[in-house]
């Protein structure tokens, strides 16, 4: 997928920029753009730093655990065919959990673990309700706290890295009652098409 | 008014480490050696999506396809400089982050484009590739209704996105 975004990308900007004989602003703009790319990532790589050691210190402490237990009756009631303190429902606990914490390495492998876990349709080629709603919870981010966009912003040199983290946070869960909504609809829609 | 935040949210996490007893100084260098990991591994990404985004900008191309854009933007509330980051968010989170930085480099962190861009990377996810990874993994090849829904969701925190931060 992203094969055809970044081919477009650069061939529209080269073809346009060619027609338009701008080659000289095409050669200086690439050169800049990929120095830039290297300075950039230095600088990023101390927020990272400090915001994952702080993250590493969260984890350690067993918030995770903590954040997982929490999150078991939202389960029950967003995913109804999956028994409570099944496997499956665990796994995507702790996934979510992660995810919210912002550990997206811990949250992948979990993530993967829940898909193989949860009930299957007839038609093992199919997605199942309960692995739609799975994947749509997890393509809308629940994070409560961007860091990386922190890091970004105060590497731009705002005078207020950390405005955003309530807009974010309200934005993020517009995005996921939309997401859980909409997959309810067209499970429901989909069912009466007799699918 | 944010600037207790972040030093706050640090101060909870340590905190969290203390009251467990987590030898916090040996696990924050295991974590800073992951974010500097991190950084690293983000770097030829940030170098593909900067450079396409140079071309696209030298070459007029940008310009030319956001004032296309721009009336039906302006009508939905959404700044038009932050259109890039919400066009590639679903595809790519490293290039996201990319398009992000390019977005702050030109307006500046603090202006409405930069705040809105800024909120709009933390209001979705990389839905085809979580779609693909997740579905490969338990082995299901029809994704049914979760691309839509995703792509409602998506569409929907870009535009909260917008216009929360008019409001906040």
């Amino acid at each position: 997928m992203m094969n055809i975004v970044w081919a477009g990308m650069c061939f529209v900007g080269l073809a346009w920029g060619l027609a338009q004989g701008r080659g000289a602003a095409l050669t200086e703009g690439a050169l800049t753009a990929v120095m830039d790319a290297v300075s950039l990532s230095i600088r990023l790589a101390g927020g990272f730093a400090l915001w994952n050691g702080m993250l590493a210190i969260l984890e350690k402490s067993g918030a995770l655990r903590a954040l997982t237990r929490a999150l078991s009756p939202v389960l029950r009631r967003l995913f109804r065919g999956v028994p409570a303190d099944s496997p499956a429902q665990e796994a995507m606990a702790m996934n979510m959990a992660a995810n919210m914490l912002g550990l997206g390495n811990a949250a992948t492998p979990m993530g993967l673990r829940a898909m193989r876990l949860l009930p299957r349709e007839a038609d093992a080629a199919r997605a199942s309700d309960a692995m739609c709603m799975f994947l749509v919870v997890n393509a809308s981010s629940i994070q409560l706290f961007p860091s990386s966009v922190i890091a970004l912003r105060a590497a731009a040199g705002s005078a207020e890295p950390a405005s955003i983290v309530l807009p974010s946070l309200l934005a993020t869960t517009v995005s996921t009652a939309v997401g859980i909504a909409a997959c309810k609809a067209l499970e429901r829609w989909g069912r009466r098409r007799g699918e | 008014m944010n600037d207790w935040v972040v030093p706050a949210i640090l101060l909870l996490m340590l905190l969290c480490g203390l009251v467990r007893r987590v030898q916090v100084y040996d696990v924050f260098l295991e974590g800073a050696r992951a974010g500097l990991r991190t950084a690293w591994d983000v770097l030829p990404c940030l170098t593909a999506m900067l450079a396409a985004v140079a071309l696209l900008t030298a070459s007029g191309a940008m310009e030319a396809l956001l004032s296309g854009l721009a009336p039906a933007l302006q009508r939905l509330g959404v700044p038009e400089g932050a259109l890039p980051v919400l066009l590639i968010r679903p595809f790519s989170g490293s290039a996201t982050m990319a398009m992000l930085e390019n977005t702050l480099a030109i307006y500046g962190p603090d202006s409405p484009e930069g705040r809105t861009a800024s909120v709009m990377m933390g209001s979705s996810e990389t839905i085809f590739y979580t779609v693909s990874l997740y579905l490969a993994a338990a082995g299901v090849r029809r994704a049914r209704h979760a691309i839509p829904a995703a792509l409602l969701a998506w569409l929907a925190g870009g535009l909260a996105s917008a216009w929360l931060c008019r409001w906040l």
